[in-house]
């Protein structure tokens, strides 16, 4: 299956393509020899396509390249020669990486979720199959001057526009030191300080929207980040930010510290392990929320080659205390547990489970969604994602889900973290 | 003294450390840490990041390798965003500002040699995960290696003056022998030169240019695109009717689709150490380039 979509994408590349070095060689063939030619390439093609288990392309680019154009070495200057008037593209020279990624999906909802189980998007209107768009992020990165970067990641999503992250980092700063400063998103576990497209699964687990903030705890503030000396990736953050949590609409000092380690189990096998809190001011005298994470990620990949499995996991407690309604004082818990299989290049699969209160009216208790996922990676720079959940809400009431996902990059984004 | 840094001295003393050592050189490959470490003899420590039997293009940005990055006195990289996927995000972590781009203790080993396949016209990704500023795999070209090896020597000596003769007459023993060697090598190749072979991928271009053999088609129709059976069709023609003898993979490649081409057109696959490190005999350049004339000749023999 999958060749016949690359064979169509290569036909469309083709156009720009021009004579494979190969057939440089060739002479004319005459025109029954070219039937004749024709009638075992495609016999030749059939065997192939049976022997790989694959369809053959229904139409073949037969002019595809066996690389793109390129120059024989450019011959070294004179000694002497300098360019005159100057390098003309020293403007180009000075623009930081500017990438944007694109992401949307057709989703199909059995419930109403706005309703009974309000979390961050992408969810449709129930029993109907609706075109999101999800996410355009406009990146612009580089560095300012020898001693820090900076990037910058705008965001336009259907409720408008903003800044998702812009930050300033340190590049040199003595004994192990790195800050961040900006508005960024807090040092607190694993998911919430990735973006969407470095996410395996579309959306955020459910104990995410429920116990920190709907999109990711983020705020402007300043993030230190210690680097402990020792022979492994220790590494320790303190956070002082301004953060809306989940469902409210007014912004919160915060306080975050994170512990960060990662250690090499085995070769291709790396472990990390992060424990989080962070302490939120709350309306009224003696009032706060405090929560509390743990993160586990765990990658096994043989290094010839590019299959791996990872295995990904956070828990999340949220407790809220000194509220003028004591009603809502107390602690809730929620987590997940995801793995993720990338079978090669092109296809990637993966299973989740999710655990959170319910939010939606009148339920109380957990609720607990299973998500399978197929990937394919048509290239580096798209995905295509078949997601199918099924939510089961208290009560024993249960609604599926299914989503089609696609993404694509283009540009220089700089490479993502582990 | 608190126990925090008293546990970590006694940590870091558990490291194995380079007794004597000057300077802690931490290189993007293998092969990069060979050189340098025929360069820098017993003054310099080497760490490499990635392994010989790794694709260099898809290697994990593993938090711990940043941790070696903290303490390089030198990165050694190939350049030419071979390393873009996962170099940048290590050396931001690892907080050694020296060690950025352009700073005195980065040496990028593409800036040492001619590069060849640099794209002349417009660029995009619809000719495939193409390097745009030039082909990195120059190392399989003694003649390329030698250079490295000579400008890291300078480099070297910059940064430790103290022991700047020695890496000066290290590299040009190097140079000495990997001369001699390569008579040795192209003597070997020489009944084979002006062959046609097909590659997987252009990590070949300076092997092949150096060898003196035609690359007359590549498995992927585009660098990093997965071939369609019709390409494939085509390569077999293009093998039967150039007579191509070799298919040339290197050992972190799936063969799958090189061993079907190789049974339809009557070639073999020729399956290349993709860098020093990629089998335990390919230990040193001079062993691996041993080992990579060896499988080109066996392919390449009637």
């Amino acid at each position: 299956m999958r060749y016949v979509v690359l064979a169509g994408l290569l036909a469309a590349g083709a156009a720009a393509a021009q004579e494979p070095q190969a057939a440089a060689a060739a002479t004319p063939p005459a025109p029954g020899d070219a039937a004749r030619k024709a009638e075992e390439h495609r016999r030749l093609e059939e065997q192939i396509a049976k022997e790989l288990g694959v369809s053959p392309a229904p139409a073949a680019s037969p002019g595809a390249p066996p690389g793109p154009a390129l120059a024989p070495p450019p011959a070294p200057p004179p000694a002497s020669a300098a360019p005159l008037g100057g390098n003309p593209f020293a403007r180009v020279l000075m623009l930081p990486d500017v990438s944007a990624i694109g992401s949307g999906a057709l989703v199909w909802n059995q419930k109403d979720v706005q309703v009974v189980s309000p979390r961050s998007d992408p969810y449709g209107p129930g029993g109907k199959v609706q075109p999101v768009f999800q996410e355009l992020e406009v990146a612009l990165q580089s560095v300012v001057d020898p001693y820090a970067r900076a990037d910058v990641f705008l965001t336009f999503h259907p409720d408008g526009a903003g800044v998702e992250e812009a930050y300033l980092t340190t590049l040199g700063l003595p004994a192990g030191l790195q800050i961040r400063a900006g508005t960024l998103k807090s040092p607190f576990g694993r998911m919430n300080q990735q973006h969407p497209h470095v996410w395996d699964f579309v959306g955020t687990p459910l104990p995410m929207a429920r116990l920190l903030a709907v999109d990711a705890l983020e705020g402007p503030g300043v993030d230190v980040a210690w680097l402990a000396p020792v022979p492994w990736f220790l590494e320790l953050h303190l956070a002082y930010q301004d953060t809306v949590p989940g469902f409210e609409t007014v912004g919160r000092r915060t306080g975050v510290a994170h512990l960060l380690q990662y250690f090499d189990v085995a070769e291709g096998t790396t472990l990390g392990v992060g424990l989080s809190a962070a302490r939120l001011d709350e309306p009224g005298a003696g009032a706060w929320r405090d929560l509390y994470g743990a993160d586990l990620f765990l990658k096994i990949r043989p290094p010839q080659g590019r299959a791996y499995l990872t295995l990904q996991g956070e828990l999340f407690a949220r407790r809220l205390s000194g509220l003028a309604d004591a009603g809502q004082d107390g602690t809730r818990l929620g987590g997940y547990l995801q793995a993720l299989w990338r079978q090669n290049a092109y296809w990637g699969y993966g299973v989740r489970w999710e655990g959170a209160p319910a939010a939606g009216p009148g339920l109380s208790g957990a609720e607990n969604r299973w998500t399978a996922l197929a990937t394919w990676y048509p290239s580096e720079f798209q995905r295509l994602r078949l997601q199918v959940s099924d939510d089961r809400l208290p009560g024993g009431s249960t609604g599926w889900e299914a989503l089609l996902a696609m993404e694509f990059i283009i540009g220089a984004h700089g490479a993502h973290p582990f | 003294m608190h126990p925090l840094p008293r546990l970590a001295s006694l940590l870091l003393a558990l490291v194995p450390a380079a007794a004597g050592a000057s300077l802690k050189v931490v290189t993007t490959t293998d092969g990069l840490a060979a050189l340098a470490r025929d360069v820098g003899g017993d003054r310099v420590a080497v760490t490499a990041l990635s392994h010989g039997n790794q694709d260099p293009h898809f290697v994990d940005p593993n938090p711990n390798l940043a941790v070696k990055l903290r303490d390089a006195d030198l990165l050694v990289d190939v350049g030419l965003d071979l390393e873009i996927g996962w170099l940048p995000p290590l050396v931001n972590q690892s907080r050694n500002a020296a060690i950025q781009p352009g700073n005195e203790r980065r040496f990028t080993a593409a800036s040492a040699v001619r590069v060849l396949d640099v794209p002349t016209g417009p660029v995009d990704r619809s000719l495939g995960d193409l390097h745009p500023a030039g082909n990195p795999h120059f190392l399989n070209d003694p003649r390329r290696a030698v250079e490295v090896a000579q400008a890291l020597a300078a480099k070297l000596a910059s940064l430790d003056p103290a022991g700047a003769a020695g890496y000066r007459a290290r590299a040009a023993d190097f140079a000495r022998r990997i001369g001699a060697a390569e008579q040795r090598w192209l003597a070997t190749l020489a009944p084979f030169r002006g062959q046609a072979i097909i590659a997987k991928h252009p990590t070949v271009t300076y092997l092949a240019r150096w060898a003196g053999l035609r690359i007359v088609g590549y498995l992927e129709p585009k660098p990093g695109v997965e071939p369609p059976p019709s390409h494939l069709a085509e390569m077999v023609e293009v093998a039967r009717a150039q007579k191509v003898r070799a298919i040339l993979v290197e050992t972190y490649y799936d063969t799958r689709t090189a061993a079907l081409v190789a049974r339809l057109s009557g070639a073999r696959v020729c399956s290349l150490p993709g860098d020093v490190g990629a089998s335990r005999t390919a230990s040193g350049y001079e062993a691996y380039m041993d080992e990579v004339v060896k499988a080109l000749a066996g392919a390449l023999a009637p």
